[in-house]
């Protein structure tokens, strides 16, 4: 233990410990990351080669169009796997700590769900196969009414994660099925464009999109690695957790606001992504087991590379169709949710 | 894959500075000829030489680029006889296919360098600023306004005579159609009639869209409880048959066994026999491709075509195509 790095602040509000062989971990994922986009960068239904990727990227005037789509097309998108994906692999490994529970992700307490419901609604009011820039308002609002609601029917003089677990579980249902009565009375071209959200696309990401989405995956991102200690507390129990001075409540309170934030603003960009949230912070584990301030680094890095990887299939598995990325991460999220379950049975 | 227009919007600082942009132009001297400007739903098209490279991304935009003599560079596939209908397929061979009408091959479209890409605000809003960087791009408001289609397309192509050519024909099409079908069905006319259509899982009643639009100009009526804002209504219980009732009913479904066993099953419901329509004989299957899904001038001639036919009346002018 005596190599682990420990910042703290003044007065103890914070501090972060960190091991260096979970900080070599780090750096060779944000390699891989970064090997992962330069593979995407060069691929897509207009042929380009690496040494084009990089005379266009030096600004070579000739390549206007090569330029167009690296810089304007496929690095957006790009980034915005990194982001959404970060930000609902983070969520997911904040409410799994918060619950309890392995199998705690933001599409089961009934945040994603509160998203769909308000972007799909939003949708149809406003007839737009085409999308419109009230989507992502009223996806972040729709999360945030759902989570408001969730604390207040769940609080019984405190956070209890049981509670909170079923009734998210119940509010989640009920918008389902506010969704589904939407696409019902939604004209064709509107309803596919709400499939197409609802299963989680990145088509026609745009700069504006990333100016929007980093502040908040980045601002997430630090405040989590800020509180990352109360999980490892959290983990022993609440009886001893508060025995050893959590005020549990709180900590939950801002641990379920983070997640909202995370995963509701990954979903008003990214659509209703499923199973990022349950995988990442399960890979996590199985690279790293010493405590959550390695998991908080390690989850949002392999939440961006699924989804970088997932959107490189849709993107260039069915060319010129653009399938969304929602389709290849369930793809590979499913199989593994299964497997989960049957290990969870095993050990009991 | 047609629905009806929303309420028009606020005038857009765009339109604003395009009116601006028309005043100061009165003051240029003449002679900046090849520079066109197009006023179009989602603000200004400039456009410097006539475009030969034209990129269509949607069903009614092909219809009216073949009407017009163009065959563009790249088209979206449509939504059934894919990968395009048949009906255009003569006019458009080897043309590249761009994926879906709701997510075009952003990439096949940059690679194809054209000098027009017509889009649609209903299909198209979000990725207009990225068309619009590879080239100048003319956006329609909505998927099934066919006549102001042709008149944008026609200015931006500079086949401003071709487009005259074929409204006008349009037009001496539709007088001369009412003026036979007012003597033809007397007093019975204007009629009233039902836009229907059967789904796999499910049926409905259009109050608007391409063919209602159609039908409309031609002098027919919609039922009163069809006069309503909006696409139309899904039904999914066969308890709201009478809500589709109508002196006649024009009624379109895809080919597809599903779909059949719906009709099937909804016609032979005793409801269904009830109705007005039904028990006059006036029940009347139609092409669900021109009728609901091409919704460009070609297929508006070839509805026509149809209701010419129907009504056993004749049909003096020359097709579309040899008289423009």
């Amino acid at each position: 233990m005596s190599k682990t790095l420990v910042v703290r602040g003044a007065a103890d509000q914070w501090s972060v410990r960190i091991q260096p062989a979970v900080l070599r971990i780090c750096l060779a994922l944000a390699a891989l990351l970064c090997l992962s986009a330069l593979v995407s960068l060069s691929l897509g239904s207009y042929p380009t080669t690496m040494p084009q990727i990089f005379q266009a990227l030096s600004g070579a005037e000739n390549l206007h169009g090569i330029r167009l789509i690296l810089l304007e097309i496929r690095l957006p998108r790009i980034l915005m796997a990194i982001l959404a994906g970060g930000a609902l692999g983070l969520a997911g490994l904040l409410l799994q700590g918060l619950v309890q529970n392995p199998l705690a992700s933001p599409d089961v307490v009934g945040i994603t769900s509160g998203a769909s419901a308000a972007a799909v609604f939003t949708l149809w009011v406003t007839d737009s196969a085409g999308g419109t820039p009230l989507l992502v308002p009223a996806a972040i609002a729709g999360a945030l009414a759902v989570t408001v609601l969730l604390v207040m029917l769940s609080w019984r003089g405190g956070v209890s994660p049981t509670r909170l677990v079923l009734i998210g579980v119940g509010l989640a249902a009920g918008l389902s099925a506010v969704t589904t009565l939407i696409l019902v009375v939604s004209p064709d071209a509107t309803a596919m464009s709400a499939y197409i959200w609802l299963t989680g696309s990145l088509y026609a990401a745009r700069w504006s999109d990333i100016f929007g989405l980093a502040p908040v995956v980045i601002g997430g991102l630090a405040v989590a690695i800020a509180v990352a200690r109360d999980l490892d507390l959290h983990a022993l129990g609440s009886d001893l957790a508060l025995a050893l001075g959590s005020n549990l409540n709180r900590q939950r309170l801002v641990h379920l606001l983070l997640a909202v934030v995370l995963a509701g603003g990954a979903v008003a960009y990214a659509g209703a992504l499923g199973f990022i949230g349950l995988l990442a912070p399960h890979m996590a584990r199985r690279i790293i087991r010493t405590g959550h301030m390695g998991l908080t680094l390690i989850s949002p890095m392999l939440g961006g590379l699924i989804l970088v990887w997932a959107d490189l299939a849709g993107r260039v598995l069915f060319i010129p169709r653009d399938l969304p990325a929602g389709l290849f991460v369930a793809g590979v999220g499913a199989p593994f949710f299964v497997y989960l379950l049957y290990r969870l049975r095993r050990k009991s | 894959m047609i629905h009806p227009t929303r309420p028009p919007g606020q005038t857009s600082p765009m339109a604003l500075l395009f009116v601006l942009g028309i005043t100061f132009l009165g003051f240029m001297p003449a002679g900046v000829a090849g520079i066109v400007t197009v006023d179009h739903a989602l603000g200004v098209a400039t456009l410097e030489t006539q475009p030969e490279r034209v990129v269509s991304l949607y069903q009614g935009a092909t219809d009216t680029a073949v009407a017009l003599g163009i065959k563009p560079v790249g088209m979206v596939e449509s939504w059934t006889e894919k990968p395009m209908y048949q009906y255009l397929r003569a006019y458009l061979s080897d043309v590249r296919m761009l994926g879906l009408e709701t997510q075009p091959d952003l990439e096949g479209i940059a690679l194809l360098d054209p000098d027009l890409i017509v889009a649609a605000r209903n299909r198209h809003l979000a990725i207009f600023p990225l068309l619009d960087q590879i080239a100048p791009t003319v956006v329609i408001d909505d998927v099934y306004e066919f006549k102001p289609l042709l008149s944008l397309m026609a200015k931006a192509t500079g086949k401003k005579e071709q487009g005259l050519c074929l409204l006008e024909h349009w037009q001496a099409r539709t007088l001369d159609f009412q003026s036979r079908i007012r003597k033809k069905l007397g007093s019975a006319w204007p009629t009233e009639v039902a836009i229907l259509s059967f789904r796999a899982d499910h049926a409905r009643i259009y109050y608007g869209g391409f063919a209602r639009s159609v039908l409309e100009e031609l002098g027919f009526l919609a039922p009163a409880p069809h006069r309503q804002k909006g696409w139309g209504i899904k039904l999914t219980s066969e308890e709201s048959i009478p809500a589709m009732d109508a002196e006649t009913i024009f009624l379109f479904m895809e080919d597809d066994p599903a779909v059949q066993r719906t009709y099937r099953r909804w016609s032979a419901h005793p409801l269904w026999q009830n109705l007005k329509a039904v028990q006059a004989g006036e029940v009347y299957p139609v092409d669900p491709i021109t009728w609901n899904m091409g919704a460009g001038i070609l297929a508006a001639n070839l509805m026509l075509d149809d209701l010419y036919r129907h009504y056993r009346l004749r049909d003096p002018l020359p097709e579309v195509l040899d008289a423009c």
